[in-house]
């Protein structure tokens, strides 16, 4: 007690001093000059909307999410205009690009040209016949190199058979040698292009002698006879046989330009059916092309208006159309690219995802609104309807539809089949899909519509109209939002399931979804082809991974008692 | 007491709106499948003789005392429907034996002159098997993995399980299914690619084998959606109140966790199980499609591929019929395990 107030005193000592202190200098007026107001806020007020982005901004997936939905839709939308490809004349491709000599080509990536991944190889095995084709061959480009050599062999009683087959990595985009027809005056063209190069006749040429395989059996036959009269193990149906099933393998194979023996030059035996390489002292095989009278190599055989060459299809390709073959994703069964349909596909998968979702989110609002904001026997009623129309698998009623609409022939001459299909669709998934929109609409307008601001509202003499749209749905917007958004992604599995199992068919008139894509690949068999599952599979992967993240960022973001949390 | 007569009037209550939803539903399906023209070139070869008698003894078409055939209105089909399922109509076959019509009509296409019940019965077992085994397994592995991830909430092992879960969620099933049956049925060999054998038993390991990949495929997301609901309900049980309190009067973590945040993290998920296993009877399609798997998705379909009306009927009056039944027993059962929300009380 008594040292707090010598504390006391003391303090008081010293500002006595410091006053004293003070001169008249120390002093100047604050706001002599200026006005006295009230200071701005410096920081701008923050509206819902923005609030909102903030938050989702915070959300690192569902930004990554977004972007690979926008990398998507770009991919969707610009390939078919800058891809080659899609831009190919209505004359050469009347069904847009298809080239079915490149069909079932592996994915190539120039990135990864020669690394034996993306580059358009496919590792196979082939049997000992079918490696001679690629083992020889006279087109511009190595059509396989070999891995290796297996030999299996069997014992049947007291002979032991051998086996032999090379496994091979194939490249699928040369094929070799191809017999095409055009017209004389492009025969003039390319006559006049390859004189240009300097490759006219030579080994580089795009256009290649005939093969006379009929010539060369003839001469073949005579040889075997003679071999048979000086003792080797033949007989007459025998060499009937070697000589009819080679004219098939030489017909069956264009490829084929070199002679075929059918004597086994390590045992000496021949055989019907396994054919070996005729070797000169170079050990190049010998080749058997079509010669004229003047013994000169036969390039094209004229008929009345057209003729008739042999080409080596890769550079004939690119000579003709001006761009590669090459596929980013590969071919399909019938020659066309992946990586274009694949776009085209996104694309009518994600506008029919949106459209749809759209349609469904407006009935399903409306539906939503009447049921909940009147509730009562308006609600009851509907709900019931909601009930049975949400309990139909809507797998249902798109067999109803499609079978329906196919044999109207009123709709089929107005819509054409495409249309028809694409009807059906809608309509089987409008069908049902508003009903998740609708309750979650319900819900909110049960929520919202007992809150007292509302009942200020309609004490206020506000409308039915005005409190629903004006005060209730604003709110429940966030919600509606997202779950429409979420809605996407099902319709285009739903979608893309369904077209994969055949039940909607797209491909039939020309369309082709996703699913439509998977339908190939399925028919053309994963354990052959599994590119053409793969590209379709990781697109609709990335799709239903980035739109539900993307979904959920946005639920997030408008859920406003999350405001703050994080911070 | 009170309660369980509540309990009891609210079930009823249930039931019958569903018998009510499916007779609606039933109906307009019947009238619109009735509808549908039926191909001649498809159905009956090109004969039209087989094809009208075709067309009589589905009962769409009756012959006048002219000779010619005229069509039986619809409702009038429903109706003969309806008769014929409570009370078969009978006939004297060939050999003067009484015969009964099949009472859910008749397949045309897939097995010739089978009745619906048949067929389905005979497709019922192996969508029962893989869907059992898809229970087995993914059950107790996702609420494993959602307790785990909840007890291990926001540390490494939780967002990385996290990611996962969210991928499994979202990639659609069979983008595994070509996975799993690229990798280990073409590429490593270990597994058979489709369903091993057609006629033997369905318990032989040649079977179980061949069921493996199919009710992976099956599986993964729904051990993925079983982790994410126990993870998200085990972290809202956690964090309450009465978690807080059980610590207090001294149990141990382990003790509160499992006596008191388990259990009650369960009622909601226990629901969800019981749905389930309400929904084994309806099979994949595209998963059963994709496996050669034969089982209802599959006769589902075929027959929508063949057209065979009858079976498409039964078959979708099936699906509507599981869905119901799935419904309202995760509803009741929703009430049962929880008095919160039982409905009864609510009026």
């Amino acid at each position: 007690m008594n040292e707090n107030k010598i504390v006391l005193a003391n303090a008081d000592e010293a500002e006595n001093k410091l006053v004293a202190s003070l001169t008249k200098d120390d002093f100047q007026f604050v706001q002599e000059q200026s006005e006295i107001h009230d200071q701005a806020f410096e920081t701008k007020p923050i509206s819902y909307i923005h609030d909102c982005w903030r938050r989702f901004a915070k959300n690192k997936s569902s930004i990554v999410g977004g972007i690979i939905i926008l990398l998507i839709i770009l991919y969707a939308i610009i390939v078919p205009f800058v891809e080659p490809k899609a831009h190919v004349s209505q004359r050469d491709f009347p069904n847009g690009y298809q080239d079915i000599n490149f069909r079932y080509a592996t994915p190539y990536w120039s990135i990864f040209d020669g690394t034996g991944f993306w580059d358009g190889t496919t590792v196979r095995t082939v049997s000992e016949n079918d490696y001679l084709i690629y083992q020889y061959d006279d087109g511009n480009r190595p059509r396989a190199e070999l891995i290796s050599r297996n030999e299996s062999s069997q014992t049947i009683g007291s002979t032991v058979l051998t086996t032999v087959t090379y496994t091979i990595r194939e490249d699928t985009y040369a094929i070799g040698c191809k017999n095409i027809t055009i017209s004389q005056a492009e025969y003039q063209r390319l006559t006049q292009y390859e004189q240009e190069q300097g490759i006219y006749h030579t080994e580089n040429s795009i256009s290649k002698p005939f093969v006379d395989a009929s010539t060369y059996l003839e001469g073949y036959r005579a040889q075997l006879e003679e071999e048979m009269a000086n003792g080797a193990n033949l007989t007459l149906p025998l060499i009937d046989g070697i000589i009819d099933y080679m004219s098939n393998y030489y017909n069956q194979n264009p490829n084929v330009y070199f002679a075929l023996t059918a004597k086994n030059p390590t045992t000496g035996q021949y055989s019907q059916n396994r054919y070996f390489p005729v070797l000169d002292a170079n050990g190049e095989p010998v080749s058997i092309y079509a010669k004229d009278e003047n013994g000169d190599e036969v390039y094209y055989r004229p008929t009345t208006n057209e003729v008739t060459i042999r080409v080596d299809y890769f550079d004939w390709f690119v000579y003709r159309y001006g761009f590669q073959p090459y596929s980013l994703f590969g071919t399909n069964a019938q020659g066309q690219d992946i990586f274009l349909r694949l776009a085209e596909g996104a694309r009518f998968s994600l506008i029919l995802g949106v459209c749809i979702s759209l349609v469904n989110f407006i009935i399903g609002l409306i539906w939503g609104a009447v049921s909940g904001y009147y509730g009562g026997k308006v609600d009851l009623f509907m709900e019931r309807c909601t009930d049975i129309i949400a309990n139909v698998p809507s797998i249902i009623i798109l067999t109803i539809c499609q079978i329906q609409f196919l044999n109207n022939y009123a709709l089929n001459s107005a819509l054409g089949s495409g249309g028809m299909i694409i009807l059906a669709v809608l309509v089987a998934f409008v069908y049902n899909g508003w009903t998740g929109v609708a309750s979650t609409t319900r819900m909110q307008f049960y929520r919202f519509k007992s809150q007292e601001y509302v009942l200020a509202s309609r004490t206020l003499g506000a409308r039915d109209r005005r409190l629903i749209f004006r005060h209730i749905l604003p709110n429940a917007v966030g919600t509606l939002v997202t779950s429409s958004v979420l809605m996407v992604p099902s319709i285009i599995f739903s979608e893309s399931s369904l077209s994969y199992l055949g039940i909607i068919d797209f491909a039939s008139s020309g369309l082709s979804s996703i699913g439509t894509l998977l339908n190939e690949g399925q028919q053309a068999g994963l354990a052959n082809y599994p590119h053409m599952l793969l590209f379709p599979c990781i697109v609709i992967s990335l799709l239903m991974i980035c739109f539900n993240l993307f979904g959920n960022g946005l639920r997030d973001a408008f859920n406003t008692s999350l405001k703050g949390s994080e911070d | 007491m009170r309660n369980s007569k509540q309990m009891l009037s609210y079930i009823l209550q249930r039931l019958l709106l569903m018998v009510v939803t499916f007779l609606i539903i039933f109906f307009v399906c019947f009238i619109l499948i009735r509808l549908l023209p039926i191909d001649p070139a498809t159905g009956a070869g090109k004969d039209p003789e087989v094809f009208y008698m075709m067309q009589v003894n589905m009962g769409r078409m009756y012959r006048g005392e002219d000779g010619q055939y005229y069509d039986v209105p619809v409702l009038q089909q429903l109706w003969t429907f309806l008769c014929n399922l409570v009370n078969p109509a009978s006939y004297i076959d060939s050999n003067g034996q009484v015969q009964y019509v099949s009472r859910w009509g008749y397949s045309w296409q897939i097995s010739w002159l089978a009745s619906p019940m048949e067929i389905l019965g005979r497709q019922l077992p192996p969508t029962v098997l893989i869907n059992v085994y898809s229970i087995i397994l993914s059950i107790p592995i996702g609420i494993g993995l959602g307790i785990y991830m909840a007890l291990k909430k926001n540390k490494w092992q939780d967002s990385t399980l996290s990611v996962l879960v969210m991928l499994f969620i979202s990639v659609p099933s069979f983008v595994y299914a070509f996975l799993l049956q690229y990798l280990f049925a073409y590429v490593w060999n270990i597994l058979p690619p489709i369903r091993a054998d057609f006629a033997g038993s369905w318990f032989t390991w040649d079977m179980f084998k061949s069921m493996i990949l199919p009710v992976l495929a099956m599986s993964f997301g729904s051990i993925a959606g079983f982790a994410r609901y126990t993870r998200a309900e085990l972290t809202e049980v956690l964090t309450s109140d009465f978690m807080l309190l059980a610590r207090t009067k001294g149990l141990s973590r382990s003790q509160a966790t499992f006596r008191h945040a388990f259990r009650n993290s369960l009622v909601p998920i226990f629901p969800m199980i019981l749905g389930q296993f309400i929904s084994v009877l309806s099979g994949s399609i595209i998963i059963e499609q994709i496996f050669s798997v034969n089982g209802v998705g599959a006769l589902f379909l075929q027959s929508i591929q063949m057209r065979d009306y009858d079976v498409f009927q039964f078959v979708g009056m099936f699906y509507v019929l599981i869905g119901l039944v799935g419904t309202l027993v995760v509803d009741v059962s929703y009430g049962l395990v929880d008095p919160r929300i039982r409905m009864g009380g609510k009026k």
